[in-house]
């Protein structure tokens, strides 16, 4: 539940700063939470991975923002996006919930076995990173709501039966690879604005 | 190593290399022609339904794995060919053998999710090569859009699927019909189906050719397929089959494509913008066939979303080549009349007349239309016959505005020659099209085997 918590305040962190770098940082600890949300579920190797991919897409959109001060004014699309995410988690979970028993029993601190609190987070980020993307004007935007998207994707792909260690490879790549061409678009965009 | 994974491991390591050496253009050309040469070739000699895994992820050749795999592969090697003598721009092997990569993979994995996954690191890749002259054109928001487009439908799919995977199958129909709708919304976004066309409107005028015909010659007919592929492996078909509304939600966004398209290329105010929209009134015609769940409309789709990406990649070179030697001014067949000539040819391919390969296509597809409602065949040809309207005014503006000017014949004419290339395999394969349309044929059984499992 801690987790939970940490993953929905750092979402809403990087969702309402005007600089990339501070909602670049607040990524980072948003996928860290919700890969320790993941460690019920899944083993050392896998975690590690995700975790690494995670770090190096938030580094690289870090790294593309050049200056603390840049960034995208959210203004009120901070709340659409909130309002989206808190209304839309719910309804995911009761429509996709594959939990039987009536009674969801998640501790406040340790892993969670039955994956609640993963389906709970990735429909959270998913959630948020439509919201932030429909209503992005800016590759940065853009951007922070494609890697929530797929931070949260991998969450539930977690859960699927199969070969887990190459699905999370996959999706590693994926998201390095979302944030590198976001971090292209983020560079080119400031250099059309700067002329 | 399995031998059937040998084909996307050079194009990746290719790919690597390429993107080290990007700057010497005339060194990284030919490691990028040697690359998907051999690729080729390693694909044509597998035997039938080859497999193994990798990463203990399964993969398998099948016909049509094999037929999509040698043309997206063989439209690539053509583009390499008019970027490297015709339109030098460095960034563009890498993309392309990354892309030869990436479809590869996903055209022979059989694990949805996996696919899935690769098809949209394909799709994210040709991003760097939409944006050049950021500072002169709207390149930059055109490939933005496009980023916005595919992480929006992918992260979608994805997420569709991996909830389709893990619910158990007792759950009521409809929690499954709102997977399979968000996944077929997903793939629209993908494939640029109207009403999700924004973004390839602003591409068709921002972006350069060779980019815009990686994207419509060979990544749309290779998510077309993958989406096909998908809906077979994901078992999420006798869901569809189930609710008659799917088919329907499917029809509905394949006519409005088909139709919109159409009408879209009829008003098209430059040759780019005619073939973009040309490809998304053909997607519509061959989610029309797919959406019928027969095995003509799905032999037809498939073959018409093959057909249409040679067709494209003949068309967009050949524009090209003609807004290059038009400078500032119109296009006009005067200053490139082989590049002309190509683009007509491509038209011809593009509106499915006989006796080219593009034919069986739309014929099977107008065919299984008719009979599903005769309003539904009536739309298929007005939006045929729309196309065909676009294709001939174009035509006729481009050799129209030579009349009383000296003819300059190219002097690299790489997009003629090209274009000769597509027009005689495509006419060739309209003679003989067996070979072209047996591997499709054999995907449709297993198509319709999983639509109805006993």
């Amino acid at each position: 539940m801690l987790l939970l918590a940490v993953v929905a305040v750092g979402t809403l962190a990087a969702n309402g700063s005007r600089g990339l770098r501070h909602a670049a940082v607040a990524l980072a600890v948003v996928s860290c939470a919700a890969i320790g949300i993941a460690t019920g579920i899944a083993v050392s190797p896998q975690l590690a991975v995700a975790a690494a991919a995670a770090l190096v897409g938030a580094a690289i959109l870090y790294v593309a923002a050049r200056d603390g001060g840049y960034g995208e004014e959210a203004g009120w699309r901070v709340w659409l996006a909130t309002l989206v995410a808190a209304v839309a988690t719910p309804v995911a979970f009761a429509s996709f919930r594959s939990v039987s028993s009536e009674t969801i029993d998640v501790p406040l601190l340790g892993a969670d076995a039955r994956g609640v609190a993963v389906e709970v987070a990735a429909f959270w980020l998913i959630a948020s990173g439509i919201a932030i993307l429909l209503s992005a004007r800016s590759a940065v935007r853009m951007s922070i709501g494609a890697y929530l998207m797929v931070g949260g994707v991998q969450l539930l792909v977690r859960l699927v039966p199969g070969p887990h260690l190459a699905l999370t490879l996959l999706l590693s790549w994926l998201q390095v690879l979302i944030s590198l061409a976001g971090a292209f678009l983020i560079v080119n965009e400031r250099a059309t604005r700067d002329t | 190593m399995p031998a059937v994974a040998i084909p996307t491991v050079v194009l990746a390591l290719a790919a690597t290399v390429a993107f080290g050496l990007r700057k010497r253009v005339r060194d990284v050309a030919i490691l990028s022609l040697l690359a998907l040469a051999t690729a080729m070739t390693l694909i044509a000699l597998l035997p039938d339904g080859a497999s193994g895994a990798l990463l203990e992820l399964p993969l398998r050749l099948s016909p049509l794995a094999r037929l999509a795999c040698l043309v997206c592969i063989g439209t690539l090697l053509l583009l390499v060919v008019d970027v490297w003598i015709g339109e030098p721009a460095y960034n563009f092997f890498p993309t392309a053998l990354g892309v030869g990569a990436a479809v590869t993979a996903a055209l022979l994995l059989v694990t949805p999710l996996a696919m899935y996954a690769v098809l949209i690191a394909a799709l994210l890749l040709p991003v760097g090569s939409f944006v050049f002259q950021v500072q002169r054109n709207r390149s930059v928001e055109a490939a933005l859009r496009h980023f916005g487009f595919v992480a929006l439908g992918g992260c979608l799919g994805l997420a569709a699927l991996a909830l389709a995977a893990r619910l158990p199958h007792d759950e009521p129909a409809n929690t499954f019909v709102l997977l399979v709708v968000v996944l077929i919304v997903a793939f629209a976004l993908k494939l640029a189906a109207i009403p999700f066309h924004t973004h390839a409107a602003l591409l068709a005028g921002e972006a350069p050719t060779a980019a815009l015909a990686l994207y419509f010659g060979v990544l749309v007919p290779a998510t077309f397929i993958a989406f096909v592929e998908i809906l077979t492996l994901s078992g999420l078909l006798p869901a569809i089959i189930q609710v008659t509304r799917v088919p329907e939600l499917l029809l509905g966004i394949g006519l409005l494509s088909a139709l919109g398209g159409a009408l879209l290329a009829t008003g098209a105010a430059d040759l780019r913008r005619l073939v973009v929209c040309s490809v998304i009134s053909n997607v519509g015609v061959a989610l029309v066939g797919l959406s019928t769940l027969s095995g003509p409309g799905i032999v037809g789709g498939i073959a018409i979303a093959l057909v249409t990406g040679i067709c494209a990649t003949q068309q967009l070179i050949a524009a090209g080549a003609l807004e290059r030697r038009a400078l500032a001014g119109p296009p006009t067949a005067a200053r490139a009349p082989l590049a002309a000539a190509s683009f007509v040819a491509g038209g011809v391919g593009m509106i499915g007349a006989p006796p080219l390969l593009g034919f069986p296509g739309h014929f099977f597809v107008e065919l299984i239309a008719y009979s599903y409602a005769s309003w539904l065949g009536a739309a298929l040809v007005l939006a045929t016959l729309a196309l065909l309207l676009a294709q001939v005014r174009a035509g006729i503006a481009l050799f129209a505005s030579s009349a009383g000017r000296g003819w300059t014949v190219e002097r690299r004419p790489v997009a003629g020659l090209v274009g000769l290339v597509i027009f005689a395999m495509l006419l060739a394969g309209g003679v003989m099209p067996d070979a072209f349309l047996q591997p499709i044929s054999a995907f449709a059984d297993e198509f319709l085997r999983a639509l109805r499992p006993l």
